[in-house]
């Protein structure tokens, strides 16, 4: 298939209970690419601090990003598990922002966004808890009303891992082949640590993690690090954000309703560069040092793509050479993010120029000189 | 100044450990996790253990003109700590001491340390190769310095459970071929090895293999680079502990915040990411009934009768500015000293303890550096990845020993920094300013043209940093003059120190293979030797001019020995004058190879740790052990 005849995005799951091993796939492929989606305006929140100010929001935004890695890792795990096969560095994987969140029942706009209010907000819809929907098929859901939530898409793939899992027979659903699993020793004591997926056990498991570690267990505030890492447990990811927001952090008898009563965090707004959430490379000047290094800095997220791809299909541990790339988008980020628009009319707004994400083939192709496919055929 | 009424600690504790550096904090999670309860006493702050007390640090670091070991380290005036810019050169050669320490003798020590939590593990380099075993007897086998009262294979199982404390990142066979070092049969450390520099790896290209000789009819030496060891995060070996793995530990005072090392480039003097291990790593996981007080000085230790100590006096202050402080005392069936060996021979000095031998203070070492520089023919990539990671080892022991010391030679990965000051100083000459006035001198280059040399030559850098063993001396020695106090009042340490003829050669012979090296690689030698304020340690040798710096590694001023008659403490680092006072460190070791000495000082204190539980279940019984809630008896 060449570039020109294939579809320019990835094949949407259908709103149903995996039913087979292929469904299945098309399942977990497009947990990968949710997964990713929330990465770029993740890191735009916290490469728009300005270098060295907001610590706590820095951290804490840091945290999650990394938590989001993890999740890609474990799914990539389980889908190499089932015998499917990872596409990260691919064009179709990369969406355009400002985007739509899949698999909700609201239409939540993901732009690219400085540290702010609003970035905050859209990460609390992102990330928000919910009742777990029922599965599709399921007595408490109508049947033509489509996804309500990550957390109902979730636990879709978890009720098709199950079933197929009884229907097949656990060994022949997890017929993948283990040198491909990513283990602990490339991803360690960040928020959790990459396992390997070979089983029911462990696939159930690393789908447990991926939704406490975003929503929190049980209606509460907190993951459940501690129980399944022996980690120190932290708020989920949606309890994270809203302490910045709320400039308030959760002390541990806090609950969801009572909202964060612990000490205050110390936040400053003004201490961000604000951007364009439309921002594109095409409105920098041509030949401009901003130009650039916007270019520079999607090409470089390419090869961290085109990293992370070698490493899910074949090649564990090249995850390793990750940190080198992610540590040049940071350097190219804080070159980048610190210029006011090259544009008057948005520099006279305060704005500043800011990375795109505009991950084309064209990129792929100059970072593969980089890093070398090797995916087979 | 005053001191207030004296408060006692109603707490009767097991252990006092004085210290809260690598040795105090491995120990007391030793005796922790037994069972015992252990009262950890800390002269200076804690603020460290805290992550914005790290970041602080960081912050400090970052602003600071001189990015010396202790630039990012508030200064404490209650627990001073000394500096190596304590030290000034005088334009004829000689030195002039300032700060915490007095110093009388022909050459200046030139280490300092940390008096904070954590220790002088918090700038540390993170280096970690065993002593070599003909290391622990010199003077049996080549007739200068002091034996050890135990040998290599009696500390091996310690080298192997520090490795597990520090999580240390090696390759055993490459250590065993490369260094000479026996490893148990199929020994693994606990994590993968760091990777090599890309100097090194140009390094090896060019040298290994290579021979130069230290005499024009001397025998040939080989040359080959060697990975180093190192307590830092890298990859764990899932072959590690019969294939259990090893978990690394994460950053202390952030939770889930586990970096490996990605090259920061600062593990001296601050790691950014807490991927070196520090000692508040091993403190975060203290069993409850460790007890850390901080900002509690030591002023004495307590004897009671037959000889026994009964536990220790210190002085509390609120601010580190100000000299205000209570006096309290607290008491233990065992006191560890564990305060470094310069404060640890200050204690039992001034306390007038442990001195029957008269060797309390005496034979103070470090490991005098020796530093070559020069340029390389093409970039070599330097001021990326930790300080050093590999060396070359072949110099470290061996029949030369017996005229001249040996020496390690560590390849230096961040270009000119430690001899030259590089970058800062390049960019200060290219700009035209004045080395030693600071002011504009001249024309300098700017923009471009400065981008473009400081990019040609700064990628060129490299340096070679030669460690040498400095045997025991008695006449090296740390004193106490009353008349000389710290704002607390308590007595500063006053140095007397000097490089033996043994040492001096060593450093002769050692420039001889620099020069020869030089040549395999191609390079370009820009090393020079003057004297001026910034070389204190300049001297001249046989007509050749040398400066040398310190390494942080002092040790030896309670040293170990066989008989109460020769040495302060036994094998277990434990006073012959006193069976329940311990004093752990480098200042027990009767000498210290050419190996950076934090490694085998971790494994001396897991071993006294052993003696010391044996000790404590003696004087109280099984029983007591016994009522320990999860103690591990």
């Amino acid at each position: 298939m060449t570039a020109t005849t294939r579809p320019s995005v990835l094949a949407e799951p259908p709103f149903r209970v995996p039913a087979d091993r292929a469904d299945l796939h098309l399942f977990l492929q497009a947990a990968l690419a949710l997964e990713h989606l929330t990465i770029p305006p993740y890191l735009t929140a916290m490469y728009t601090l300005r270098p060295g100010t907001n610590r706590p929001a820095f951290y804490a935004v840091r945290a999650v990003v990394l938590e989001e890695m993890l999740h890609m890792a474990l799914v990539a795990n389980l889908l190499n598990a089932v015998g499917g096969e990872v596409l990260v560095a691919d064009p179709r994987f990369v969406t355009g922002y400002p985007a739509l969140l899949p698999y909700s029942r609201d239409r939540i706009t993901v732009a690219l966004r400085h540290f702010g209010v609003t970035a905050l907000e859209t990460f609390l819809r992102i990330e928000q808890p919910e009742f777990m929907s029922g599965p599709p098929g399921h007595p408490s859901t109508r049947g033509d009303e489509g996804w309500t939530s990550i957390g109902q898409f979730y636990g879709t793939i978890r009720e098709g891992v199950l079933r197929l899992s009884a229907e097949l027979g656990e060994r022949r659903l997890f017929n993948g082949d283990r040198a491909l699993q990513v283990g602990p020793e490339h991803f360690y004591n960040s928020g959790g640590e990459v396992f390997a997926v070979t089983d029911l056990a462990s696939a159930l498991k690393a789908l447990r993690v991926i939704t406490e570690q975003g929503e929190g267990v049980n209606m509460s505030v907190f993951d459940s690090d501690d129980r399944i890492f022996g980690e120190a447990r932290e708020p989920a990811h949606y309890f994270r954000f809203n302490e910045i927001l709320q400039q308030r952090s959760y002390a541990p008898d806090d609950t969801p309703a009572g909202g964060p009563t612990g000490p205050a965090v110390d936040v400053t707004w003004h201490d961000a560069y604000p951007i364009d959430p439309g921002a594109r490379v095409a409105h920098y000047p041509p030949g401009s040092a901003v130009r650039r290094a916007a270019e520079e800095f999607n090409e470089v997220y390419a090869q961290l793509l085109c990293v992370l791809e070698s490493a899910f299909t074949g090649a564990p541990r090249a995850i390793g050479d990750a940190a080198p790339v992610m540590l040049r988008l940071r350097h190219l980020a804080e070159r980048l993010y610190r210029n006011p628009h090259p544009d008057p009319a948005k520099r006279a707004r305060g704005l500043h120029a800011s990375a795109t994400y505009e991950v084309t083939e064209r990129h792929f192709e100059r970072a593969r000189r980089f890093v070398p496919r090797r995916r087979a055929g | 100044m005053s001191a207030g009424p004296a408060g006692r600690d109603a707490r009767r504790h097991d252990v006092i450990v004085v210290g809260a550096g690598m040795a105090g904090s491995l120990l007391a999670k030793q005796l922790g996790d037994q069972g015992w309860r252990v009262l950890v006493l800390e002269a200076g702050t804690r603020t460290l253990d805290t992550w914005p007390g790290y970041l602080d640090a960081l912050d400090t670091y970052y602003a600071a003109t001189a990015k010396v070991p202790n630039a990012p380290y508030r200064p404490n005036a209650a627990a001073p700590s000394p500096s190596v810019l304590d030290l000034e050169g005088l334009p004829a050669g000689g030195y002039r001491a300032h700060g915490y320490f007095l110093q009388n003798g022909p050459l200046p020590y030139s280490s300092d340390y940390l008096r904070a939590t954590g220790g002088t593990a918090m700038h540390w380099m993170g280096i970690v190769p065993r002593m070599h075993p003909e290391d622990f007897a010199v003077r049996r086998r080549y007739g200068y310095g002091r034996d050890w009262p135990i040998g290599y294979d009696d500390l091996e199982p310690h080298y192997r459970a520090a490795e597990r404390a520090l999580g240390v990142a090696g390759d055993a066979d490459e250590q065993r071929e490369g260094a000479g070092l026996p490893f148990p049969p199929g020994y693994v450390y606990p994590m993968r090895a760091i990777p090599r520099s890309y100097l090194d790896a140009v390094l090896a290209h060019r040298l290994d293999g290579a021979a130069v000789r230290e005499r024009p009819d001397g025998p040939d030496t080989v040359l080959r680079v060697v990975a180093t060891p190192h307590a830092r995060n890298g990859t764990p070996d899932p072959r590690y502990d019969g294939g259990r793995g090893h978990r690394p530990a994460g950053a202390a005072g952030l939770p889930n915040y586990g970096e490996r090392c990605v090259g920061n480039a600062s593990c001296v003097p601050i790691c950014p990411v807490q991927a070196k291990y520090n000692p508040l790593k091993t403190q975060a996981t203290w069993s409850p009934r460790v007890t850390l007080v901080d900002r509690a000085v030591v002023s004495r230790v307590l004897t009671a009768a037959n000889g026994r100590v009964r536990g220790v006096e210190y002085q509390r202050y609120d601010d580190p500015a100000t000299p205000a402080h209570t006096t309290r005392t607290a008491e233990a069936d065992i006191v560890v000293l564990a305060a470094h060996a310069i404060e640890n021979a200050r204690l039992l000095l001034v306390s007038r303890l442990a001195g029957s031998s008269g060797q309390v203070g005496r034979n103070l070492m470090d490991h005098p550096m020796l530093l070559t520089w020069g340029l390389m023919d093409q970039q070599v990539g330097p001021f990326r990845g930790p300080g050093s990671t590999s060396g070359l080892e072949s110099f470290r022991t061996g029949p030369a020993r017996g005229t001249r010391a040996p020496f390690r030679i560590e390849i230096g990965n961040w270009g000119w920094s430690w001899p030259a000051g590089s970058p800062g100083t390049d960019v200060a000459r290219l700009l035209g300013i004045d080395a030693d006035t600071g002011r504009p001198r001249g024309r300098g280059v700017f923009g471009k043209k400065l981008r473009e040399s400081l990019g040609r030559d700064l990628g060129r850098q490299f340096s070679l940093q030669f460690a040498f063993e400095q045997e025991a001396e008695s006449r090296n020695r740390v004193t106490i003059d009353p008349s000389h106090r710290d704002p607390l009042g308590n007595p500063r340490p006053v140095l007397t120190y000097d490089l033996s003829e043994h040492v001096k050669r060593g450093m002769a012979a050692a420039r001889t293979v620099s020069d020869q090296i030089f040549r395999l690689l191609g390079a370009e030698d820009r090393t020079g030797y003057a004297p001026g304020p910034l070389a204190p340690g300049w001297f001249r040798h046989d007509g050749r001019d040398y400066v040398f710096n310190g390494a942080g590694h002092g040790g030896g001023t309670h040293i170990m020995g066989t008989t109460a008659r020769t040495s302060v403490v036994d094998q277990w680092q434990r006073c012959w004058d006193h069976p329940n006072l311990y004093a752990v460190g480098c200042g027990s070791m009767p000498s210290m190879g050419t190996s950076n000495p934090s490694l085998t000082m971790a494994a001396l204190a897991l071993r006294s740790g052993e003696r010391i539980h044996r000790d404590l279940r003696e004087l109280k019984g099984p029983a007591t052990v016994g009522r320990q809630q999860g103690g591990r008896p």
